[in-house]
């Protein structure tokens, strides 16, 4: 007899309030996305046009659904893709297995991979789901590359970067305990995201957006 | 051996360590008592096998040896009576703590991009015990970025700590002194004189020993991170010399090889082209698929296709013209497991004993097993006597010289010298006794003779010859390490020379074989007239009776003898096991003419080389990395290799191999795998049974050595007889007598496939002695007329004075002058004229 | 002011313009000690200088007599070697030692052979002293000439070489390991003691004895007038006579040959016939008593006597018998800059805390002086001095291998301890410079 128990459960929900929300029905706008959401990657570029990425494999050894790949080479002297000695040669994730937790962008030692809040993206390969340097990394003009299934939609590309401490500039006292951030091409110098207290204390979002 | 882990070390002496009683060896250092206790004390500069310099001063600990505690390098510190040692208290952690901030303050913040990252001492020390943020705000020493030091090592002077372990390893182990600290203070920097590349057999190891990524290798640079690979402990066949290495691989391609420090092997070191061989198992000429001669032309085919046209070519022989008609060449690149399914293939199936492994460049199977055997451990062990009689071991067996090197500078050892030309050893041999070439055997017999003749022998004065009889009289063993010092002479004189140093009481001698495993091949049968387990063919034919099919009935040929026939049309069809005659056969035109007079070539190989493309059936083989099984160094140590990769395309590891072939030929050699075959080999082999459970019970470091048990029943054996030595001509003036030595860097596969290496050999040229120079009328780098028994050619002279007047030197498998060319294997010694091109003649 | 009249024992022929020949010194009583010695066992001239309290000159201040008596017996050969590498600032004693009276040394050398059973003295003479290498030089081969050095000599069988070597310009290679190692052909860099102490392995891992110019300068007198006349001057524990390097703000700088253990530094600095007085008559602030790497003293310890016991128990010491006065005027942080600048200039590289940490406090100073200095810059100087040398005590534990890390620390903790307010000042009126203007934002990541 206890079976039909469960099936009254059932029952009575039939008649509930869903707790999900519809999302994008029909072509309408999108919804407003919570600030901290993850979406797909994006690999940037400094000011100059250089890639940020090193190649030194830190996400791809953060990851814990093991979908990055990355395989490092050295600069060519003459014409550096990034600054320093080294370059991300290979840089592939696979988006069938990525969890979007951001641990990648956490280790990333050069703000060189972010996430964008685009969600909006499905395929129906197992080749496209496996994006590769060339559809990761932002065009000339610093924006992400819009592939032809995924939905941007405009003024989307501007959320794109992360807020991680860069290095500070030593040796001038002066600059004591001040943060220096690195430029990022198409968008300069971002805002940096204010701490955790003063947010709660103002009530803000934090981050201009 | 194999419970030395677990013995009880009975120490002299007692120590308060961490307020624990422990107890210590007299003369032990206190940084070793502590690990061996359990207490790792951080450092940098310390290393196990070299000596303590207190560099780095990161493992100074407080301890009070009945004068108040005081901070003290414990590296440098041996245990006394009575001391006590506090490594975590207040004053210890806070001056380490110091230390590490001091390194760090000019470190750079590398670690994303720096090679070392992940696997940095460094690092890990500064993750354990460093400050969360630097004090230091003033920016940091700059170098210009990685500076090639030689072709294989960058050097990042900013990442430098200057512990001494690079530059104290080229001086003191490779005596290599080629880098050394300049500046001073501050500006401190480790760097090679100008214009004087750190170009060392032995430069890989500062890679692996410096403590931050100072050093990195060429042929690794930024290809993984260390959380990517995977590693198995294995151990290198490049040659014979067996050190333990670690292979490790990332996403199923080698990447890197690490020395494992095995006791009585390589102490960790290994030389660069072991290193860094690894770059030919990924070689993209690797044989992926078999070949099938099909019009003329040799084409992919499919595995059951190869086999049944390669059993059908030996079946046909067989048939036609008998077993005899058979010769099976090579087999020193095989596991012993391979080995010993080989020869049961060739002997217990086709019945042929024309079978070996060497390539008429080694020593004959009954001077191998005959004489009595020592272990390096035995040849360097101090107070003794070692001859050195046969190749350049810097050249050829690069890790044994480095160990015959620390045994003469540090442990008293005596070494003499016994070669047609100066070697890497010269410079720190008690004697050495540079001879005439093709006079071994009198030198041998002057050496053992009684002293105060002062005559000369071969060439060598008598001054020299009764110092290197003293070193003999001084007392303690005689070791002799016996090779084949030049390929241009006949092996009679070595085996003579070694029968008379063999008089000489309480003598033992290492056999400088050079091919990876050819001791394993021998050992297990691939060689004219044995059986496996050391026993000729009526020894152990009753032991076999159940096991194989059948057992050749009288010895056959060895290699020479078969490409003799081969040439005259005696000999039908020929099995290429992993050899290359046309490049590693001494004469090469006897060679080229066997080759052309077989029928069929067979041949599995894991790359197409120069005979192997002449063949009807290629088979490709799994090479290093790709197999598991076990392999024989030079001294008959057993150590078991493992597989970290899968072989290119179907490529096959070799006693696979032979199981389709007999399989073909409608015989079962029972194996289903590698371990069907050691269980085989530990119960059908005499000196090695009970092999299979000694090496489960034993480390793997370290490996086993054979015999295990005690000698097998003397008839059995291979009875070590003198052969009569060959007459040498008169010496005459306007003749020079060739000499033929190997370079560590030739054109053999491994360097050949590995990019790092292919512009390290030498080529080839024919070096000469000034006076020799002067008596031709020719100079440096002039091309000169060569008149060799086969061929007269052009070549191009060198001064050498390693040559001694009136001998040539040329090296063998270089580009440009080949010695294999020169050489006449018929002749006991090729003697060659050298003319000048512009009209003046040898002698002139 | 009390200041003995005793007559100068390793001066007294300065003022003879022919006391660096052969002839001018045999004609003063040159060589009779030898002579002497000669018709004595070795035993006897080891003991003669044992028993007069000759402390070493170079800086450690231990007897040389004892240390005469530290090689292993029955290990040959043994040899002598002279430091002559005298570099540390403010001192130049043994430089003219070498180049007014070379003979004088070579006598003592040869002495000190004969009682220590050396056949070759290696004479290890500072690279930048041009006239003392050549007076040397000039005066070993009159030696050599004259049968008193070499074969043979006296006609006696006692045999000596002396070796000269010219140093290539390296503060460290005055520490006796390194100097050694400097002899070998190597980088001069110090050895660890233990296991290496030069009395039982030292040049080429044999039995050495290393000893200071000035200290051998004297062994001639002890011979010809015995170990009881020296030991009637001075005091205490520090016996005989002793050169002082007087330099700084005082009127007459120059090197004082004075009886040891009595006089005071007030003797030494104030006495017309020494330095005279401070420049101006003004205030003392401070002074080194013994060398650059000394803690300082200040105007309460000027009426301690020269006495190395009395010294080392105030918290310096006489070391290599440089004073070096500061009068009031004196900016405290520049002097412990240019002190602290040159011991990371001629630290040798070889071990961490020095290599690094010695820099490091010079490019805090540097940054304190140009007004960069920051409020924790103090206390971050002392961190690292500690780390040198733990506690910044006196005598000082080190962390290094040599003393020369401890001694950047001396300056510091002196200078800090006695006159913190005015580094504090200097910070102070850099924040004040600071905080009046917002610097412009900055970005990191132009690669140009």
């Amino acid at each position: 007899m206890g079976y039909l128990r469960g099936f009254a459960v059932t029952f009575r929900q039939i008649f509930q309030r869903p707790v999900t929300t519809p999302y994008l029905i029909g072509k309408g706008p999108k919804a407003p996305k919570p600030e901290r959401l993850h979406g797909r990657h994006v690999l940037n570029r400094y000011e100059d046009g250089m890639e940020k990425c090193i190649g030194c494999e830190l996400c791809a050894g953060v990851c814990p659904a093991r979908c990055i790949y990355v395989r490092g080479a050295d600069n060519p002297p003459t014409d550096p893709v990034s600054p320093g000695e080294r370059y991300g040669y290979v840089y592939e994730i696979n988006y069938l297995r990525c969890i979007h937790c951001d641990l990648c962008v956490e280790a990333c030692p050069t703000e060189a991979i972010t996430e964008t809040k685009l969600f909006e993206f499905s395929f129906t390969s197992r080749a496209d789901a496996i994006y590769t340097k060339d559809e990761l990394l932002v065009d000339e003009a610093g924006m992400p590359k819009h592939l032809p299934w995924e939905d941007w939609r405009p003024g989307e590309e501007e959320f794109t970067s992360g807020w991680v401490r860069a290095t500070a500039p030593a040796g001038d006292a002066s600059y004591e305990g001040r943060v220096g951030w690195s430029g990022e091409l198409g968008f300069g110098v971002r805002a940096p995201e204010g701490d955790q207290e003063s947010r709660d204390a103002s009530g803000s979002a934090g981050r201009a957006s | 051996m194999a419970d030395e882990t677990s013995t009880q070390v009975t120490g002299e002496l007692t120590i308060t360590l961490n307020g624990t009683q422990v107890d210590a060896r007299k003369g032990e250092l206190l940084i070793a008592a502590a690990e061996r206790h359990g207490v790792y004390i951080p450092h940098f500069c310390y290393h196990p096998r070299m000596r303590p310099v207190g560099m780095c001063r990161m493992c100074i600990v407080e301890v009070d040896t009945g004068r108040g505690p005081t901070l003290q390098p414990s590296c440098m510190l041996e245990c006394a009576e009575g001391m006590v040692v506090d490594t975590e208290s207040d004053v210890t952690s806070k001056a380490q703590d110091g230390i590490l901030e001091f390194l760090l303050i000019n470190h750079p913040l590398d670690c994303p991009v720096c090679d070392k990252g992940g696997e940095c001492p460094l690092q890990d020390q500064t993750m354990a015990y460093g400050p969360g943020e630097s004090r230091f705000v003033e920016s940091k020493r700059h170098h210009e970025k990685p500076i090639p030091i030689s072709d294989l090592v960058l050097l990042d002077r900013e990442r430098c700590i200057l512990c001494d372990r690079c530059t104290r390893f080229a001086k003191e182990v490779a005596g290599d002194p080629l880098i050394h600290f300049i500046n001073r203070g501050n500006h401190t920097e480790v760097n090679t004189f100008p214009d004087e590349p750190f170009a060392s057999y032995f430069s890989g190891n500062t890679v692996q020993i410096c403590p931050v990524g100072a050093l990195t290798a060429t042929p690794y640079r930024f290809k993984a991170r260390p959380w990517d690979l995977e590693q198995v402990e294995s151990t290198c066949q490049t040659c014979s010399v067996g050190c333990r290495v670690a292979v490790q691989s990332s996403r199923n391609e080698v990447l890197r090889y690490v020395g494992v420090d095995s006791d009585p092997v390589n102490w960790g070191w290994l030389c660069d082209k072991g290193r860094f061989a690894f770059e030919s198992v990924n070689g993209d000429e690797r044989l992926g698929e078999p070949l099938v001669r099909t019009g003329g032309e040799l084409r992919p085919a499919r595995w059951s296709e190869a086999i049944a046209s390669a059993a059908e070519v030996l079946q046909s022989t067989l048939t036609a013209h008998g077993p005899e008609a058979i010769g099976v060449i090579g087999g020193a690149r095989l596991t012993n497991e391979a080995a010993y399914a080989w020869a049961k293939l060739a002997k217990g199936v086709l019945g042929t004993d024309n079978v070996d492994a060497q390539l008429g460049d080694g020593l004959p199977a009954e001077v191998v097993l005959g004489l009595p055997s020592a272990t390096i451990d035995e040849v360097c062990a101090p107070g003794g006597t070692v001859i050195v009689l046969g190749p350049d071991t810097k050249e050829e067996l690069p890790v044994l010289f480095l160990r015959l090197r620390h045994a003469v500078l540090n442990d008293g050892v005596r070494l003499i010298e016994i070669a047609p030309t100066a070697t890497g050893l010269s410079a720190i041999a008690t004697a050495s006794l540079i001879h005439h070439p093709g006079e071994t055997a009198e030198v041998a017999r002057a050496l053992v003779g009684q002293p105060g003749l002062g005559t000369d022998a071969g060439g060598v004065n008598s001054a020299a010859l009764e110092v290197a009889r003293a070193a003999i009289a001084a007392g303690g063993p005689v070791r002799v390490v016996l090779g084949r010092a030049s390929v241009a002479e006949s092996v009679s004189w070595t085996v003579e020379a070694a029968s008379i140093l063999s008089s000489i009481p309480d003598t033992s001698f290492l056999m400088a074989l050079r091919r990876g495993n050819v001791r394993g091949a021998i050992d297990l049968g691939l060689s004219p007239g044995l059986l496996p387990g050391r026993v000729t063919l009526d020894g152990g034919r009753a032991n076999l009776s159940g096991l194989w099919p059948t057992v050749p009935a009288t010895p056959g040929m060895d290699t020479t003898a078969m490409l003799t026939a081969a040439a005259e049309g005696h000999l039908r069809t020929l099995v290429l096991v992993g050899a290359d005659p046309l490049a590693d056969f001494p004469d090469r035109d006897l060679a080229r003419r066997a080759l052309a007079g077989v029928e069929t070539i067979i041949a599995t190989d894991t790359y197409l080389t120069g005979s192997s493309s002449l063949a009807g059936v290629v088979l490709p083989a799994a090479g290093f990395a790709e197999v598991s099984g076990t392999t024989t160094n030079l001294e008959g140590r057993v150590s078991v290799l493992s597989q970290r990769v899968t072989p290119p395309g179907t490529a096959r590891s070799d006693w696979a191999i032979a199981s389709d072939l007999a399989r073909a030929l409608g015989v079962d050699l029972g194996f289903a795998s590698v371990e069907d075959i050691l269980t085989e080999i530990s119960s059908a082999a005499p000196s090695h049974a009970g092999l299979a459970d000694a090496l489960a019970s034993s480390s793997d470091t370290d490996g086993v050595v054979v015999p295990l048990s005690g000698p097998t029943p003397a008839d059995a054996l291979l009875s070590f007889t003198v052969p009569t030595s060959d007459a040498l001509l008169p010496r005459h003036s306007y003749s020079l007598r060739l000499v033929v030595g190997r370079k560590l860097y030739d054109e053999g596969t491994a360097v050949h496939h590995s990019p790092a290496m292919t512009n390290l050999p030498v080529g080839g040229a024919l070096r000469l002695n000034r006076y020799d120079f002067d008596r031709l009328g020719v100079a440096e780098g002039d091309l000169v007329r060569v008149i060799a028994p086969a061929l007269t050619i052009e070549a191009p002279v060198v001064v050498d004075p390693a040559v001694p007047r009136g001998s040539a030197g040329a090296w063998f498998n270089q580009d440009g002058l080949c010695a294999a060319d020169l050489i006449d294997i018929t002749a006991p010694l090729t003697v060659l004229q050298v003319e000048s091109l512009n009209g003046q003649g040898a002698g002139s | 002011m009390t200041v003995s009249d005793v007559a100068p024992i390793i001066t007294s022929r300065f003022a003879n313009p022919d006391a660096h020949t052969l002839s001018g010194y045999r004609a003063t009583g040159g060589y009779q000690a030898l002579a002497k010695a000669l018709s004595m066992s070795p035993e006897a001239v080891a003991n003669e200088v044992k028993e007069a309290s000759l402390l070493g000159r170079g800086g450690a201040g231990f007897p040389a007599g004892v240390k005469w008596g530290f090689c292993p017996p029955g290990v040959w050969p043994r040899y002598l070697v002279v430091n002559g590498d005298e570099s540390e600032p403010g001192t130049y004693k043994d430089r003219m030692l070498m180049e007014r009276d070379p003979h004088q040394l070579i006598e003592g050398v040869l002495l000190a052979c004969y009682a220590v059973g050396c056949g070759q003295a290696f004479l290890y003479v500072r690279g930048e002293m041009a006239l003392a290498q050549e007076r040397i030089a000039a005066a070993l081969n009159e030696a050599y000439a004259a049968g008193l050095v070499g074969r043979n000599i006296m006609g006696s069988d006692f045999s000596v070489d002396v070796i000269l070597h010219w140093g290539a310009g390296a503060y460290i290679v005055g520490e006796e390991t390194a100097l050694i190692e400097s002899l070998e052909g190597e980088r001069g860099m110090p050895r660890l003691k233990p296991p290496f102490f030069p009395a039982a392995k030292g040049l080429y891992m044999q039995p050495t004895i290393v000893n200071n110019v000035e200290t051998l300068s004297n062994v001639p007198w002890i011979v010809n007038n015995g170990a009881a006349a020296y030991n009637e001057l001075g005091a205490e524990a520090s016996r005989g006579t002793r050169m002082f390097a007087v330099s700084g703000h005082v009127k007459n700088p120059g090197v004082f040959e004075v009886e040891f253990g009595t006089t005071t530094f007030r003797d030494i600095i104030f006495d017309p016939r020494y330095a005279g007085g401070i420049l101006g008559d003004r205030a003392v602030k401070a002074f080194i008593p013994g060398g650059a790497s000394a803690p300082w003293f200040f105007e309460e310890h000027l009426d301690l006597p020269l006495e190395k016991g009395t010294v080392d128990r105030a918290g310096s010491m006489l070391g290599s018998g440089a004073i070096v006065v500061m009068d009031e005027t004196t900016d405290v942080v520049r002097a412990c800059l240019s002190l602290v600048r040159f011991f990371a200039h001629e630290s040798c590289g070889k071990c961490t805390p020095c290599r690094e940490g010695t820099t490091w406090l010079e490019r805090i100073l540097t940054r304190i002086i140009s007004g960069q200095g920051r409020p924790t810059d103090l206390d971050l100087l002392l961190d690292v001095s500690d780390n040198i040398s733990p506690g910044i005590a006196w005598p000082p534990k080190q962390t290094t291998i040599c003393p020369l890390g401890p001694s950047a620390v001396s300056p510091i903790s002196s200078a800090l301890t006695r006159f913190r307010g005015e580094f504090e000042a200097l910070i102070d009126d850099a924040v004040a410079a600071r905080t009046a203007v917002t610097p412009v934002e900055i970005t990191v990541g132009s690669h140009g």
